[in-house]
């Protein structure tokens, strides 16, 4: 089994921010992800054969996400990068393990930081497994990373600045928006110009995104959700609805839009798997997106030499992911020995000012793109909240109508959660229909037991003895 | 049939076939076959296993599973994580899809 000192797993601005500082410092670092290349998704480029001649698509991100990968490369030899790796499992004395080119291998490591990101908050209503129904994500990556537009005509439904941003990215490469349908009140939009002050390069995003709206002539429903998709076969049209202070459609008021394509986003959910999986312990923080590891300032969990930075600990972006990640490295090689206690605080003071400078801009998107429970209530009885194992809203009901009264026991007793995707698309839904039916908070329900193998792998690979 | 794809501000490279349920469609170096099929017009990827209903890309990251399919004889593959390449078979996943296993 291979031994390294550090182990991140996840090289989006997080995992990249971390393995720079630790392996600048001299910590022996292995830098594990899904994909074959560093980047993350943010920062995941179009791909090398294509030719960008128009570099507008790509936006800002793109170039910090060069500006921080060309820092990488200035120690990659430093670091033993371990693309296409499908981490599926932690167990007992500091082990993991992870399917490569479909073969099993293993790794001991001293420390680990977990930085795995999160993805878009999947919410359950009619018709929403239909295709043609992605998540604002998938759309904002095929456009960008692949060169395709999804569909034709689009409605974007949810909240905050990344239906903005796709919405322009969507108009500037030929596509048709019909209109955006905004969850949270537009009006809280100026508290957050308020926020980003100083931030002056997200004020000026923000503007340009909604000049871009402007122009477009693409209606900005507000106070709006959709709350339903139909089509045969795939998406033929979708109904919105204005909402309530919960973001509770109203009943009357339902308007529907000719569309073939819905790209919907309400924020994102961290993914917590492995930090559950390490044992770490989590709280349920609505502002940050939900369950998220409790940590110190040094970015470590309540599990020694377990630290964890970025989207996968508490929904803020990029820009504050990679402080976290080059934080935790730091502290990582501090521990280590290769840095001293008062090398390490100095490193990471500069990191703590760009994040305090970002601090109340978060905060006020957080207010605003919270999602509200009214969310949670879209669904109706044959609507499906388990796509994996397509157990619908009546079953689940079922289910605490005969005793269930948390995730566990509802997955048990319907299969929920148990199919390929382990319970990611079902689980932040689920927690908000178990509240609501029983009228408790949220942080109330206790989430999934998650356990390995946290995404599915083939028998053969696992037949095999690692390293045969 | 229709092209999706993006071609303002985008050279690719040269085309190739791949062949999804026996009718050939056109790939550029770097797509996923995912990136492919969309840009053909085909959505649906996959039935499901009880209830039949036909599904597509959603998350388009690699976590939800609902784009499923057999590709090259093997089923239960993400088709937005699988690259496409040159003459590779690709089939409409229909509910858990079958191996074919030598004995």
């Amino acid at each position: 089994m291979k031994e390294l000192d550090l182990v991140i797993l996840g090289a989006g601005p997080a995992g990249l921010g971390a393995a720079i500082e630790a392996a600048k410092a001299g910590v022996k670092v292995g830098l594990l992800d899904e994909n074959p290349e560093p980047g993350g998704q943010i920062y995941r480029h179009m791909v090398d054969s294509f030719q960008i001649t128009q570099p507008k698509l790509l936006g800002h991100d793109y170039t910090r996400g060069q500006k921080l990968l060309a820092e990488f490369n200035t120690i990659r030899e430093r670091v033993e990068y371990i693309g296409g790796a499908l981490v599926w499992g932690l167990f007992p004395g500091s082990e993991l393990t992870y399917i490569q080119d479909s073969n099993p291998h293993g790794v001991h490591y001293r420390k680990l930081i977990i930085a795995v990101g999160a993805y878009d908050r999947p919410v359950p209503f009619p018709g929403w497994t239909l295709p043609g129904v992605f998540t604002a994500g998938a759309a904002q990556q095929m456009i960008k990373t692949q060169g395709l537009m999804p569909g034709e005509r689009f409605l974007l439904a949810g909240t905050g600045p990344l239906l903005l941003s796709l919405a322009n990215l969507i108009t500037d490469a030929g596509g048709e928006v019909v209109a955006i349908a905004e969850a949270g009140k537009i009006e809280n939009w100026f508290q957050m110009i308020q926020g980003a002050w100083g931030n002056w390069r997200l004020i000026a995003d923000g503007l340009r995104y909604l000049k871009g709206i402007y122009r477009a002539r693409i209606p900005l429903l507000r106070s709006h959700v959709i709350v339903k998709a139909r089509g045969n076969g795939q998406v033929q049209e979708a109904v919105v609805a204005p909402v309530d202070q919960t973001w509770q459609p109203l009943t009357d008021q339902r308007r529907t839009l000719k569309v073939d394509t819905v790209c919907v986003g309400y924020g994102f959910v961290p993914s917590v798997e492995l930090t559950r999986l390490a044992e770490c312990n989590h709280k349920y923080e609505p502002l940050l997106g939900g369950w998220v590891p409790v940590r110190n300032s040094y970015m470590e969990t309540s599990i020694y030499g377990v630290y964890a930075a970025g989207d996968c600990t508490s929904i803020a972006g990029s820009l504050v992911a990679v402080e976290e990640g080059r934080i935790a490295g730091l502290a990582v090689a501090q521990s280590l020995g290769h840095l001293s206690q008062m090398e390490a605080d100095q490193k990471m003071a500069p990191c703590r000012r760009r994040m305090a400078k970002l601090e109340p801009l978060r905060r006020q998107l957080d207010g605003i793109s919270m999602p509200r429970t009214g969310l949670y209530g879209l669904s109706t009885e044959d609507t499906i909240i388990c796509r994996c194992e397509e157990i619908t809203l009546s079953e689940i009901k079922k289910a605490i109508a005969g005793g269930a009264t948390d995730m566990n026991e509802i997955k048990r007793m319907t299969r929920t959660g148990m199919g390929n995707c382990q319970g990611r698309m079902c689980g932040p839904a689920l927690q908000g229909i178990i509240a609501r039916a029983q009228g408790l908070a949220i942080s109330d329900i206790n989430y999934y037991n998650i356990r390995p193998p946290i995404k599915p792998v083939l028998f053969t690979a696992l037949n095999r003895k690692i390293g045969e | 049939m229709p092209d999706r794809r993006v071609k303002k501000g985008i050279k690719r490279g040269d085309p190739f076939e791949i062949e999804v349920d026996g009718e050939k469609i056109t790939a550029y170096e770097g797509e996923t076959i995912a990136t492919a099929l969309l840009a053909a017009g085909r959505r649906t990827l996959r039935h499901t296993i009880h209830k039949k209903h036909p599904r597509g890309v959603y998350c388009g990251i690699g976590l939800c599973y609902e784009c499923m399919m057999v590709i090259n004889g093997v089923p239960n593959l993400r088709a937005c994580q699988t690259l496409a390449t040159a003459g590779c078979r690709v089939e409409t996943q229909e509910g858990l899809g079958r191996l074919d296993v030598e004995r």
